[in-house]
């Protein structure tokens, strides 16, 4: 997907672990590592405010578009 | 006492065993009948199948009659394995209530679809091969001692199946994406 995540790059901008993000937004370690990996489909409005909100960013922070080669 | 749907699951399961086994008798004893009438006795023809007499036919034209029985073979085997399959499916137990909806009954279905749909066109071919027997001035039994009878429910039940795989498929993929929305 030409959709990136770069939700790891930012989490060690801010120096925070996975643990503690996945308890700070409310969201299951599996979900969380879903989305970093890049497995995820579709990504709520409601989660990616909570994750901006943790990660003090903006969605473009952890949203990318790169086109396919 | 209400059914629950594991009730029926299991009453179909049943049902499936008794049927698989009666079409397995029937694909076997038409197999068997078929090869005795031709290498060892033609008098195997006389009562070929559950009140056929396929003699006529025999006598007519050898070729003919190992086309016609070999429609009536492949009708057999193929309903055999449609049963089969359904029995495969009850003891695999990949059938889980709690998500009912996943990627191997799909596939299933989907073969299924396929199995019905081939055995309709046997059917329908070897109805059309009986007819045009008959218009020769060979006289045949009925369609259903042939075994040939509900061709077109078949390729009916084949399309059904088929349409029903399609959007089965769909509401998987539907699930996936949304078990994947994070």
């Amino acid at each position: 997907m030409p959709i990136i995540v770069n939700l790891d790059v930012m989490m060690a901008k801010r120096k925070m672990s996975l643990n503690e993000l996945s308890e700070k937004v409310g969201l299951t370690l599996s979900n969380l590592s879903i989305l970093k990996t890049g497995k995820a489909k579709a990504i709520r409005f409601s989660t990616l405010e909570m994750i901006c909100i943790v990660l003090d960013c903006q969605p473009g922070d952890i949203l990318e578009y790169r086109e396919k080669w | 006492m209400t059914i629950t749907t594991k009730h029926m699951l299991t009453f179909l399961q049943v049902l499936s065993w008794v049927i698989f086994v009666g079409v397995c008798i029937e694909a076997g004893g038409i197999l068997f009948k078929m090869i005795y009438t031709l290498f060892w006795h033609p008098a195997g023809a006389d009562f070929f199948w559950d009140k056929a007499d396929l003699s006529p036919l025999y006598h007519y034209n050898r070729s003919h009659f190992i086309v016609e029985t070999s429609y009536m073979v492949i009708v057999s085997c193929l309903k055999a394995i449609i049963f089969g399959l359904i029995i495969k499916v009850f003891y695999d137990k990949k059938i889980s209530l709690a998500n009912p909806f996943n990627r191997y009954v799909s596939r299933f279905i989907q073969s299924m679809a396929y199995l019905a749909f081939i055995v309709g066109v046997f059917s329908h071919c070897g109805v059309n091969y009986t007819e045009w027997l008959v218009s020769q001035g060979v006289k045949m039994p009925e369609m259903r001692h042939l075994r040939f009878d509900g061709a077109d429910v078949w390729l009916f039940m084949g399309v059904s199946l088929l349409v029903v795989s399609q959007i089965f498929k769909r509401g998987i993929e539907l699930q996936e994406e949304n078990d994947l929305t994070i």
